[in-house]
């Protein structure tokens, strides 16, 4: 495995049921992740990518392979271990957002902190800075019902890194979306990239894809290829806006 | 269609061509920097020849097209309406793209996927690009919206390469 | 008869796919309708036993005492007592006038009454002994139960007495000194059974042994005539004699009383209805216990159904909205979701009918004067029909209200089925915040569902008065039982004893029941937060410890809410009779073995949940 990688797995695998209704939901998958990195995963529906996702961030145990977050093996790790592990070096975002709906905004941002243990007046500070950070000060006091979904999805994300996590994990974040609520999400992610943040994403909206750093594409519980999107295009986009002469 | 754009920013008032062209470059944003300086004038002095617009020279000065101010006529006004209500809309081309892979099949010349999947990096990074223009417009800007046109048309695109590379992918796996 | 066609395959299909929600429901039901009809069997055998020892043992409807007062009681320069033949030949001569007094059909005795101090397996009784002849009389032939009737060195005993000396047919006891057999055991309609014989006649019996012992101590046994004048002393001669009586109107027994009791002293005049009521004492006791412990199994039972059928009624409505929404009507809903819960309400009436039926019986046994109790007592038509409604209105009342709710309720809504949203407290989440985590938890999911925890407390409160009730019930009668310690055993108490352990062990096993219940919504409602919290870094243990907690939390109050509720219904049971607090300790180990069986009971559903991977979960639930 790579030396500085912050998250790797290695022939991981992940299998339901037995004989005829044997189901390898992720069968045979590696994966470096470095510090800094944003990766993200595309695949049509039911190739494994959110399985993948569980597995990596220890919701849920592999049949086979290992998984490394910080050079400590994941797929080893008892349930206190892994709850630690969330506490402190795991950050997960969810398509369905999943936000308390008895709490308010700041509430619920707090609310890992809280579960670690951390004193409140603490918490709440940190998620009154987070709040701000995915610019919805001032809408702290709402409650998710108030909320628009792209806003919902902001605060789930001020939730995810509420801890400071190595990683952040986001299975479908725009998959519940529409187009303008997923460009509030994509200027978060590209402002957490650009922060330094690590992230994995599964996605099947290649405008999210398109701001990784790597684009990896799954099918039936493998990876069938990755694209490096760095460097130039070579096209312009003036000829794609139907500005051909113009210029 | 650089004409008829033209026509109808004159359809306001008469202006001068560099008015015309701080006009367009507003509307386009960062699409526009492409824009050849003397492209406008040289389509201003078209439409002249063609007697949709007439240019009236300010007194006292030099006979040079970006000195003049340029105004609409009837017949430009004619063929403003007309464009205006024109419901064309440029279709998607997929076709020669389809053909290629086709061909590339057919006759062996290359393997689709590859080329299915060098299309989509391509693809990906115009995306990315048109998306962090996208981005960089405050909001409610017009290059905004058409920057985001560009984005949700190559997002349509690469779901096509997506529905290309599984079709290429069963046919190979299938032959 | 399609559409009817079409409700039963509906409400089948939908029993058939949910079959542990129904089971649970139904054992809810059963448990109420079961010790419903415990209690309606029981009120009806118990009602009725005086009239039936009556018939059977041809009970007088005037008993008579003559002969001469007891030397104590008389008023100072009254003329002395008569004595021996004396006195006999007076008695005979009242007993004829009597015999032929006008509205008078029959008459037997009269009888000798001496008064004996029985020893019998190490205990001491007073007894009254009645001298009869072998010949059956006319009126008042006391019924045998075992046994036979008398002979020379042998007695009869009145069969509660019997039971409170422990002695059967054959045992030897000695009256007075002098050794006896006992032939026979027997009830009687002429006079209350121990320990109540003493009832009508104050400070001692007729013929009572002298000595300080209680009057409770006494009873009633026969022997042959001469046996009975043999047990006579010098200090304690036969003075009394008995004469049965049957009146051609026994309605009018009290009125021939009046006429012919001369006040204090004999003849005294005991009529049949004040013979009745005394006997009635014995199970008005019963009654006491059971009517309040049936309310409280009741109330248990339909907490239990209340809390499964909020727990359906979230399942059901996404059912009702699909059924709407592919054009069933109101009605047709309505009818479906009665007739799941009729077919539900008639199997758990009748399952209530066969288990507390039989079960009567055991309740009946030995310690009390009760012909005809052996074998079944009649489950009458009237008690079938009351516990069937009982059942239909439970299961009726509990789902089909918020079932017509869901059917006339906006389609939309029904079939976005989200669960009603979780109550915001913003002052216990801010009280929360400052706790550790499982109490942060525990505080925050019992904050979410108030009601269920208003549920759970009363669940726990009803459970507890329950215990306490008994509890105080051995306390108090522990206080009361013979105040002469003479040893023998109290029926009324046992009996008492006996219907309490019953109802305690069905109190138990209902609120045992709708803990279950309670866990189990619970588990299900919250998954979601549980799981959630578990993604966002809370330690299992934390979450199990939470989900306690959140048990614990409502369970606490309850439980002490339970100790005055408890002993509120004992003294409305009790009639006001004074009681005695049970010993702290007591209480103090019921509130902790209750809270400990709601923590246990907690824990299961909550590490069973702990185990599940918690994307799965988050996967398949939203909020």
């Amino acid at each position: 495995m790579t030396e500085d990688a912050l998250l790797s797995c290695r022939d991981l695998r992940k299998t339901y049921g037995k004989d005829a209704g044997l189901v390898r939901a992720v069968d045979g998958v590696d994966l470096d992740v470095a510090a800094g990195e944003t990766v993200a995963i595309m695949g049509p529906s039911g190739c494994g990518k959110s399985t993948l996702l569980h597995l990596l961030g220890g919701l849920d145990r592999p049949s086979g392979g290992e998984v490394r977050l910080a050079s400590r093996r994941v797929d080893q790790m008892s349930e206190r271990a892994l709850a630690r592990l969330r506490q402190d070096a795991v950050g997960f975002v969810f398509q369905a957002f999943h936000l308390m709906d008895e709490l308010t905004a700041v509430e619920n941002v707090e609310l890992p902190a809280l579960l670690a243990g951390r004193p409140a007046r603490a918490a709440r500070r940190r998620a009154t800075e987070l709040m701000e950070r995915v610019g919805l000060a001032e809408r702290a006091g709402f409650l998710p019902t108030a909320l628009s979904g792209g806003q919902r999805q902001r605060v789930a994300i001020a939730r995810a890194v509420a801890n400071e996590p190595a990683v952040v994990l986001a299975d479908e974040p725009t998959g519940n979306l529409d187009s303008a609520a997923t460009l509030e999400v994509l200027r978060l992610f590209e402002s957490l990239h650009a922060a330094g943040q690590t992230l994995v994403i599964v996605t099947h909206d290649s405008r999210i894809a398109a701001t990784a750093d790597r684009m990896i594409s799954m099918r039936d519980g493998t990876f069938i290829d990755e694209t490096r999107l760095t460097g130039g295009t070579r096209g312009d986009l003036g000829a794609l806006a139907g500005l051909e002469g113009w210029s | 269609m650089q004409q008829e754009v033209v026509l109808a920013l004159l359809a306001k008032e008469p202006s001068h061509g560099y008015q015309l062209r701080a006009r367009l470059r507003q509307a386009l944003g960062p699409l526009g920097e492409g824009m050849n300086a003397g492209q406008v004038y040289v389509t201003l002095t078209r439409l002249e020849k063609a007697g949709l617009v007439v240019a009236e020279q300010a007194a006292g000065l030099p006979d040079r097209p970006d000195r003049k101010v340029y105004e609409l006529t009837p017949a430009g006004q004619q063929r403003v309406a007309g464009w205006l209500a024109e419901v064309s809309w440029p279709g998607p081309a997929p076709a020669e793209f389809h053909l290629k892979l086709v061909a590339a099949a057919a006759a062996r010349l290359a393997d689709p996927l590859t080329i299915v999947d060098v299309q989509r990096r391509e693809l990906l990074l115009r995306l990315r690009d048109a998306q962090r223009a996208a981005m960089a417009e405050p909001d409610g800007s017009e290059a905004g919206l058409l920057l985001e046109g560009l984005v949700l048309r190559l997002q349509a695109d690469l779901r096509w390469l997506e529905a290309c590379e599984r079709h290429w992918t069963s046919r190979r796996d299938g032959s | 008869m399609s559409r009817l066609r079409l409700v039963g395959r509906l409400a089948a299909r939908d029993l058939r796919n949910r079959p542990g929600q129904a089971v649970l429901m139904l054992l809810a039901i059963t448990a109420a309708t079961a010790t419903l009809t415990l209690g309606l069997v029981l009120h009806g055998v118990t009602s009725q036993p005086y009239q039936q020892t009556r018939a059977a043992s041809r009970g007088p409807d005037e008993v008579a005492y003559l002969g001469s007062p007891p030397a104590a009681g008389l008023a100072p320069g009254s003329a002395a007592p008569a004595a021996g033949t004396k006195l006999v030949k007076q008695v005979r001569s009242q007993a004829a006038a009597l015999a032929r007094a006008p509205g008078v059909t029959a008459s037997s005795g009269p009888y000798p009454l001496a008064g004996a101090l029985v020893r019998a397996k190490g205990l001491t009784a007073g007894a009254e002994a009645e001298g009869r002849d072998g010949a059956p009389a006319s009126v008042d032939q006391p019924r045998l139960t075992a046994g036979s009737w008398v002979r020379p060195g042998g007695v009869v005993l009145e069969r509660t007495f019997a039971a409170g000396l422990g002695v059967g047919t054959g045992d030897r006891i000695t009256l007075n000194g002098r050794p006896f057999t006992v032939t026979g055991i027997a009830v009687t309609a002429a006079n209350p059974p121990y320990p109540n014989l003493c009832y009508y006649s104050g400070g001692g019996c007729r013929a009572g042994p002298p000595g300080n012992g209680s009057p409770r101590d006494i009873g009633l046994l026969w022997l042959t005539r001469p046996d009975a004048l043999s047990l006579a002393t010098p200090a304690n001669p036969v003075t009394t004699y008995v004469v049965d009586l049957k009146l051609k109107d026994p309605a009018a027994a009290d009125a021939f009383a009046l006429r012919y009791d001369e006040g204090f002293g004999p003849p005294e005049m005991i009529s049949w209805t004040g013979i009745a009521a005394a006997d009635a004492l014995l199970v008005q006791d019963e009654q006491q216990v059971l009517t309040p412990g049936a309310w409280l199994a009741a109330l248990l039972a339909i907490a239990s159904v209340a809390v499964l059928a909020g727990g359906r009624m979230t399942q059901r409505t996404r059912r009702v909205g699909l059924l709407k929404a592919v054009g069933g009507s109101p009605g047709l809903i309505t009818a479906t979701l009665m007739a799941e819960n009729l077919v539900l309400a008639l199997v758990a009436a009748a399952a209530g009918l066969v288990i507390g039926w039989p079960a009567a019986p055991l309740l009946t046994s030995p310690g009390a004067a009760l012909v005809g109790t052996p074998g079944a007592p009649s489950l009458t038509v009237p008690i079938a029909g009351l516990v069937l409604a009982v059942a239909l209105a439970v299961a009726l009342a509990a789902t089909t209200v918020p079932a017509v709710r869901a059917a006339r309720g906006s389609t939309v809504g029904a079939l976005a089925d989200a669960p009603r949203p979780p109550r915001r407290r913003p002052r216990l989440l801010a009280l929360s915040r400052r706790l550790p985590v499982p109490l942060l938890l525990g505080l925050r999911l019992v904050a979410r569902r108030p009601r269920r925890a208003l549920l759970g407390a009363a669940n726990v409160a009803i459970t507890m008065a329950g215990v306490v009730a008994v509890l105080t019930f051995h306390a108090t009668a522990g206080q009361r039982v013979n105040g002469g310690g003479s040893g023998l055993s109290d029926p009324v108490y046992n009996r008492d004893e006996q219907v309490l352990l019953v109802l305690t062990v069905t109190l138990l096993a209902l609120a045992a029941l709708n803990a279950v219940v309670t866990a189990w919504t619970t588990m299900l409602d919250t998954r979601h937060p549980a799981a959630l919290a578990r993604a966002l870094g809370a330690t299992p243990r934390n979450v199990a410890a939470g989900l306690t907690a959140a048990q614990l939390l409502p369970a606490v109050p309850g439980a002490l809410l339970g100790i005055p509720l408890g002993l509120g219904l004992f003294a409305a049971a009790d009639h006001g009779g004074r009681l005695t607090v049970p010993p702290a300790w007591w209480l103090a180990v019921a509130v902790l073995a209750t809270l400990a069986a709601v923590a246990g009971l907690a824990a299961i559903p909550a590490r069973v949940g702990a185990r599940r991977p918690a994307a799965e979960i988050l996967q398949a639930e939203t909020a």
